[in-house]
């Protein structure tokens, strides 16, 4: 279709244009996502088989030096004369043998079976005292460390191979090793990005990457009520936790629960963050309008509601929708006024699971709108004033200049903020267990109730009933869902492909 | 004469010390056979109780300089510190480092012994439902002194805290459960029998009625008034064993419960128990099932037209059911990870003793445990603390309960009040048992 015949189009043939357009680029957003994960793997492989074929080049043309280098690290640097990096890559080897016989053989040596000996209890002088046996847990954690810095090591390994032969090339043609001085020099200059970022990447690895390595592989164990470090042991049960998941027979309550509460999860999403975009913006706009009085007045009344913690306006909102509260109290004085005489008792949280799924989506709505409203204002009162005027002058309608103006625009800069808040809305804790906890209950779902989410189940499994392995499973899948969704809708979005737009 | 009863003593201690290596069994069974006082008896391996509340000093051996943390309940912290001061001053020879009090409520402490015992407390208060927990996870240590806590506490409470014939905790209190608390001037004290006259007294005076039908450790009075009575666990250690029950006899009963909640909707209200003292003191309470720890809040609302009385009957089909409700103790625990295992077996006997607890019960009217106490004023003087007893009667105790209890029993009482149950359904309700029932014992 070219563009002429597009600005034919009536709006809602338009609309329909635009949303069968969408609807046919999911397919292949989906697939260009699946082929560059694939690229990436084959990427990946070639890599190594390269890495292999350098690996016996190198020795086959390696001086005596550089072969040694091959068992002890950092020889091929030392017989060049590069001392310092010699020692260094030396030292690295030393501290790993020490570090491997002295801590991590113990544990990781138990790594396949996660522990055979249980702990018992013993008597002594009339004190009982435990024996401890295998702890699981431990040798989970440990392993994993082990493995990181067993990879760390090996990535040294090869780049002392790689620095041995360079200094055989180099010394070949006559060359000096460079001083540590000039290496210095080097850091704080042409290579000052590793200074900067090796602290932070450091950390990074210790407090994000290891425990999210140890949280992945608890999901392929039994780790729950019944195997409890340190009295008893857990082992591994390969994929048995994702199979409870996807269980579909009838009477599997864990597949049943699973499949139900991802639904509404993304029900619940959606709803959250559209609710909240759309009115926010509403309510902005009609601040943000010309001839409104007061704009500073009714944005603090809203931004007010921000000055509460949010935990506790859910906990008091909680509360006030009790049978005995304040809004069911406020109700039948209401009804009082107008003749009534029952008292009204409105099950807002604990009654059908619609109405008290529509009691939380409208208080996420009222405690959500305020930052929504934040962020809208700022962006409107950014938008350039010349565009609307030459829009006015060309005699564009209110609302004209909204759709052609201030909502491709706005759309441009929040696309990426609305990711962030869908995905935090997928995992929106706070708002599901401190309104319903999870409620109202039924005998359908294991653990959970008709308005808890993948997350707040996931917290009730973990600390209710210790279904820690479940739980990592669950983690793990929501996980998943939440990368997938981001990357597809981030790589569509304008803000991604047109950086340039409205600058 | 002596002599012989040195050489007597000396005897009996190796014998235990062998009887010690033979693993720790017999606890429950030398209950009966010894009547007399608890004074240093050498039971054990060798552990020397002195009294009802000290044992000999040689028992911290290695142990000084000691810090330990202790866990109690939010209510009995200032007690608890004053307690702890008395047990350094009893051990003059002993360096107390820091022993640190710590709000910690009794049903959360399991729970939180279990998700980092490394550094929990070392010794904590908990209730009886969580001590399969703490051992399966072998994160309670047994108690050293069982011969003498054996002796000086109530029966029941050292069975609930016995299992496979070893004693892991020590028994704190014999109270934790709930009874009918009324306002005197709404429900006549005749009334109180029947949960239908105390609904028709409510409901004539424009007064509701509490009962928290949203939390399984209420609800399941249910369940258990119906006949599905549990019993304790299967061999896997976790899953929830229940008694043979009549299938048909336990839907009419739940049918009974729900025909009068909807008989009496906007009576019969199912609130947190937090609400019944409010309720009381705003006047719009008639009668609810409050837990014995609310007793005080209750009394002070209601001042002399406080009534407290066992749970009622319910009439099924022409006979009168008791209401059986959920009963439980509070314990004791060591921390089996503890660094100083000698002291925190001491000061958990101390804390247990028969002082702490007469102190407790004059002071936070907790119903005690030991024998002694039990016969003082305190106890028998106390209308709360005879309801209480009556009520333990009528009860199935709380021990034993598998983490998937609570929910499902929850939701069986949130189904018996909906509003859109129809209590005549039989149907429903005995797919709504045979679904809580395979709930909680995890089938599916």
């Amino acid at each position: 279709m070219t563009y002429v015949e597009y600005k034919m189009l009536n709006p809602f043939q338009r609309f329909a244009y635009n949303f069968k357009r969408v609807l046919v680029s999911v397919p292949r957003a989906v697939g260009n996502f699946f082929k560059a994960i694939g690229k990436g793997i084959a990427k990946f492989f070639i890599g190594i088989v390269k890495g292999f074929k350098n690996y016996g080049v190198t020795f086959a043309k390696g001086d005596w030096a550089t072969k040694l280098s091959y068992l002890i690290f950092g020889a091929g640097d030392l017989h060049k004369g590069k001392y310092y990096k010699g020692i260094l890559f030396f030292l690295t080897e030393v501290l790993y043998i020490l570090y491997i016989t002295m801590f991590g053989w113990g544990y990781i040596s138990k790594f396949g079976t996660l522990g055979t000996v249980e702990t018992s209890m013993q008597k002594v002088n009339g004190i009982p005292k435990p024996v401890l046996g295998d702890n699981s847990m431990l040798i989970l954690l440990y392993s994993v460390l082990t493995i990181v810095v067993t990879v760390v090591v090996f990535a040294i390994y090869i780049a002392n191979i790689k620095d041995a032969y360079k200094h055989q090339v180099m010394k070949a043609n006559g060359e000096k090793p460079t001083s540590l001085r000039t290496d210095i020099k080097e850091f704080l200059d042409g290579k000052y990005h590793i200074t900067l970022l090796s602290f932070p990447v450091l950390m990074i690895c210790v407090f994000n990457i290891l425990p999210l390595l140890f949280m992945i592989l608890i999901a392929f164990t039994n780790y729950d009520k019944q195997h409890m470090p340190p009295g008893t042991l857990f082992t591994w049960v390969g994929m048995e936790n994702f199979k409870d998941l996807f269980n579909l027979v009838e009477g599997a309550k864990k597949g049943k629960t699973f499949v139900e509460l991802t639904g509404w999860t993304l029900l619940w999403a959606v709803l959250a963050t559209f609710t909240n975009y759309i009115l926010g913006m509403i309510v902005a706009l009609m601040i943000n309008k010309k001839g409104i009085k007061f704009k500073g007045l009714w944005r603090t009344l809203f931004v007010i509601a921000i000055a509460v913690p949010q935990f506790v306006s859910l906990l008091l909102m909680n509360q006030m929708l009790q049978v005995n509260g304040a809004i069911n109290v406020l109700l039948t004085q209401i009804s009082h006024m107008f003749g009534g005489t029952e008292t009204i008792e409105i099950q807002f949280l604990n009654s059908t699971t619609l109405m008290a799924r529509a009691t939380v989506v409208i208080v996420n709505i009222w405690v959500g709108i305020p930052y929504t409203i934040l962020s809208m204002s700022g962006i409107l009162m950014n938008i350039p004033e010349d565009l609307y005027e030459s829009a006015r002058i060309d005699g564009a309608s209110p609302v004209k200049t909204f759709t052609a103006i201030t909502l491709p625009y706005m759309i441009f800069v929040t696309t990426p903020q609305l990711i962030t808040t869908f995905v935090g809305n997928i995992n929106n804790f706070n708002v599901i267990y401190l309104l319903t906890g999870g409620g109202p209950s039924t005998e359908q779902y294991y653990q959970a109730g008709r308005t808890d989410i993948l997350v707040t189940w996931l917290f009730k499994l973990s600390m209710d009933t210790q279904d820690y392995g479940l739980a990592a499973a669950i983690g793990i899948l929501v996980f998943i869902v939440c990368a997938t969704i981001s990357l597809i809708v981030y790589n569509n979005s304008k803000s991604m492909k047109d950086e340039e737009a409205f600058s | 004469m002596k002599k012989i009863i040195a050489v007597l003593m000396a005897g009996m201690m190796t014998a235990s010390v062998f009887a010690g290596c033979g693993g720790s069994g017999g606890s429950s069974g030398s209950s009966g056979s010894s009547a007399s006082d608890t004074q240093s008896s050498a039971d054990d391996g060798g552990a020397q109780v002195k009294d009802a509340n000290l044992v000999d000093v040689s028992m911290f051996g290695e142990e000084d300089n000691i810090s330990l943390k202790v866990w109690c309940a939010h209510k009995a912290t200032g007690l608890v510190e004053k307690q702890i001061e008395e047990f350094k001053k009893a051990y003059p020879e002993k360096k107390f480092e820091n022993i640190e009090v710590v709000a910690v409520g009794e049903g959360d402490a399991g729970t939180q012994m279990l998700n980092d015992a490394s550094t929990a407390a070392d010794v904590f208060s908990f209730a009886s439902d969580q001590l399969n927990k703490l051992v399966g996870a072998k994160v309670i240590a047994p108690v050293a002194f069982t011969k003498a806590v054996t002796e000086m506490n109530a029966e029941t409470t050292v069975e609930a805290g016995t299992l496979d014939g070893t004693l892991y905790a020590y028994p704190q209190t014999n109270d934790n459960g709930y009874y009918l608390v009324y306002d005197k001037s709404v429900v006549s004290e005749d009334k109180t029998g029947k949960l239908e006259d105390i609904l028709a007294a409510c409901k004539d005076a424009g007064k509701k009625f509490i009962f928290d039908s949203g939390n399984g450790f209420y609800s399941c009075t249910y369940a258990f008034t119906a006949g599905v009575k549990i019993n304790g666990l299967e061999k896997d250690g976790v899953t929830q064993k229940f008694t043979e029950y009549d299938e048909e006899e336990a839907v009419k009963t739940l049918q009974a419960f729900s025909k009068l909640m909807h008989d009496y909707s906007g009576t019969y209200t199912s609130l947190d128990v937090a609400q019944i003292a409010s309720g009381f003191s705003t006047g719009t309470l008639g009668a609810g099932i409050d837990g014995s720890w609310n007793t005080a809040a209750d009394k002070d609302a209601l001042k002399d037209n406080f009534g407290a009385a066992k749970l009622p009957t319910i009439n099924v089909d022409g006979t009168d059911k008791q209401l059986v409700s959920l009963f439980g103790y509070k314990y004791i625990g060591v921390n089996a990870a503890s660094k100083f295992p000698a002291s925190a077996q001491i000061l958990a006997y101390y804390l247990a003793g028969e002082t702490c607890q007469q102190q407790r019960a004059e002071e936070l009217g907790w119903g005690p445990s030991n024998k002694n106490v039990q016969q003082m004023d305190v106890v028998t003087k106390s209308d709360i603390q005879q309801a209480i007893k009556a009520q333990s009667e009528n009860a199935c105790v709380q021990v034993n309960i598998a983490t998937t209890f609570w929910d499902p029993m929850a939701n069986l009482g949130n189904k018996l009040i909906a509003d859109k149950t129809d209590p005549s359904d039989a149907d429903y309700f005995k797919k709504l048992l045979q679904e809580t029932i395979a709930n909680i014992r995890d089938e599916g």
